[in-house]
């Protein structure tokens, strides 16, 4: 490696590019690093906003980890709401994009992939909204459904009984295809060379078995891609469980996420919010290590392989 | 098999329709069929196509039925017919024209800051720019639930609780990473002949940028803007913690403080709602599907 060129006409050239620079670093000072080093600090503290902070170490961890009711069942659900959340989004979008990509007209496969990209344009608030006031609402399209076909028995105030909460929560969104995801995947399925669908072909290697064989490890980097995102999203997000169900019946939904904002803008406990924040943080810096570690050696098993 | 999925998808958008064009009276009585409004706005057309000008019975809104011309009866039906989306207007339209503003300020902060940066960190090899490349790539890192309640705390210190600038300044901040990191990898690979010739046509360093890289980077902008439009306009989490009074609520954050206020109790205003909230997006998607799913295809754009 050769030493980098100080001459000054090159220093007088690097400064003018990094005060060209400066408003994006600012912003990401300002915006970013500094909320994350309070974020940090501030959980050291116990305090409400306007009052003196009392300094406190380790004692809100120690407290959410130990001694706060909510955090198992809470951890419990939030693991289990992102393994369906895995579940679904690498199956479901994968087969419809799979049953697109297949089509014969290129007129139809267009129409399709615009049908499942539709729904984005509804704000995700108005569709949880409605998934609470329209589909598991008491008078709602599920309960209504049943007593259409005579199964009277099978209605259930489905939000609110602490029975059904949860797995209404992992159903919300079915058929799971209305998104993203579906032309992820059309894209990296349209990417797969013809030469390599030819040769399956000529090898008698075809529908369900060429899409397990052939497809689906292709596709490998894009399941990754969803798999991470989808990792990241279950653990922190709780904008949908809060719009549904507030973490109830009780706490039968609650999540670490939903908590921490509880405990900041409900109980004005920010310090420790600032704690489970951090704790979650790690989590899902531990958990996207993994996943990369994980799959990366997949790859190269399957490249070895080839 | 894709026709019942798509169905079942599109399904509830449908019901949504039919809900915002019914009245409370026909939502309470039945959960499915056909609005009267539109059903009612059939006949009297028909009566039109017939030349048929007896007179038609309606029901009014204090529940009498009376027999009423075909204006009057179509007069009626219409009113019926857009009740809900006037009465769903007059709550909405501030969030919509303040989301216009934050989404679309957001939009031209990310564009002009992503691509500038960018241009600067592909093309140009000067002191510490990989540096400042890892520096800001580094903040992927950093979940939103690390820094929400500190970013609370932020913008409640700097004073900008219940402004715009407490949306726009972090929405920019944030959302420039992807978009440079986008920029780059396009940037990065135009080809330098390109560049060359262009410099010794006599073009600056603006020049260039201006008029080489800009023109021949129009599908990747239409990306980056799509999908900052598309996360800015559906954030309600950040807008509703911030605008803690009503002036400066955006549409998302709007809709769940309307949900839960005095105006959900009225079915057809409340679907309305979530239809016009719909509307904005759909138009932008209507004229911008095609550069964006063929930039999202083309291979412009590598994630």
């Amino acid at each position: 490696m050769k030493p980098p060129d100080l001459s000054p006409s090159r220093l007088r050239f690097a400064a003018s590019c990094h005060a060209l620079l400066l408003p994006s670093v600012l912003l990401l000072l300002t915006f970013i690093y500094l909320p994350v080093v309070w974020a940090f600090l501030k959980s050291l503290y116990e305090f409400e906003v306007g009052s003196p902070a009392r300094f406190v170490g380790f004692a809100n961890y120690l407290e959410y980890l130990v001694n706060d009711p909510p955090t198992w069942p809470s951890v419990f659900n939030m693991f289990l709401l992102t393994a369906v959340g895995v579940f679904v989004r690498l199956s479901f979008p994968l087969i419809v994009a799979k049953l697109i990509h297949s089509l014969p007209y290129e007129r139809t496969r267009y129409l399709y992939r615009i049908a499942f990209l539709v729904p984005i344009v509804v704000p995700g608030v108005a569709v949880q909204l409605l998934w609470s006031r329209m589909i598991y609402a008491d008078y709602g399209l599920l309960n209504e459904f049943l007593r259409v076909v005579g199964m009277d028995g099978w209605t259930h105030s489905w939000l609110n009984d602490p029975q059904t909460a949860l797995v209404a929560l992992m159903c919300f969104g079915f058929p799971f295809a209305g998104g993203f995801e579906v032309l992820i995947y059309y894209a990296g399925l349209s990417a797969i060379p013809e030469s390599v669908n030819e040769a399956a072909a000529l090898e008698g290697c075809t529908g369900v078995s060429k899409f397990l064989r052939i497809d689906v490890p292709l596709v490998l980097s894009q399941l990754k891609l969803i798999l991470v995102l989808t990792v990241i999203g279950g653990i922190q997000g709780f904008e949908g469980i809060l719009v549904l169900t507030q973490g109830g019946p009780g706490f039968e939904t609650m999540v670490p996420g939903l908590w921490m904002y509880y405990n900041a803008f409900s109980f004005q406990r920010m310090g420790y919010a600032c704690a489970i924040g951090v704790l979650l943080f790690v989590a899902i810096l531990g958990l996207t290590l993994l996943n990369l570690r994980y799959f990366r050696s997949a790859e190269e098993v399957q490249g070895g392989a080839t | 098999m894709l026709i019942c999925t798509s169905a079942l998808t599109l399904l509830p958008f449908v019901f949504v329709l039919n809900s915002a064009l019914r009245d409370n009276f026909e939502y309470n009585r039945t959960f499915f069929g056909a609005p009267e409004s539109l059903t009612g706005l059939a006949r009297v057309g028909w009566r039109y196509v017939t030349a048929d000008a007896r007179p038609l019975s309606i029901r009014t809104e204090s529940g009498e039925v009376l027999a009423a011309t075909r204006e009057r009866a179509a007069a009626h039906y219409w009113a019926k017919l857009t009740a809900g989306s006037r009465r769903a207007w007059v709550v909405l339209r501030p969030y919509v024209l303040n989301s216009f503003v934050v989404s679309g300020l957001t939009a031209l902060g990310v564009a002009a800051l992503g691509s500038g940066t960018a241009y600067l960190l592909a093309r140009y090899r000067f002191l510490g720019r990989n540096f400042i490349f890892g520096f800001i790539l580094a903040t992927m890192v950093f979940p939103g639930v690390l820094t929400l309640v500190p970013s609370f705390l932020l913008v409640k210190q700097l004073g900008l609780l219940n402004t715009y600038w407490a949306m726009v300044l972090p929405y920019v901040a944030g959302g420039q990473v992807f978009a440079i990191f986008v920029f780059r990898s396009f940037f990065s690979g135009l080809p330098e002949e390109l560049f060359e010739s262009a410099r010794l046509d006599g073009a600056g360093h603006w020049g260039l940028y201006w008029n080489i890289v800009l023109p021949l980077s129009k599908p990747v902008f239409s990306v980056v803007i799509i999908m900052n439009i598309l996360g800015t306009w559906n954030n309600f989490l950040w807008p509703f913690i911030v605008n803690t009074d009503d002036r400066h609520q955006v549409v998302a954050s709007g809709l769940y403080t309307m949900a839960r206020s005095g105006v959900a109790l009225s079915s057809s205003t409340m679907y309305s709602a979530y239809v016009l909230s719909s509307i904005p997006l759909l138009l932008m998607f209507v004229y911008a599907t095609k550069p964006f799913i063929r930039g999202m295809t083309s291979g412009a754009v590598k994630l």
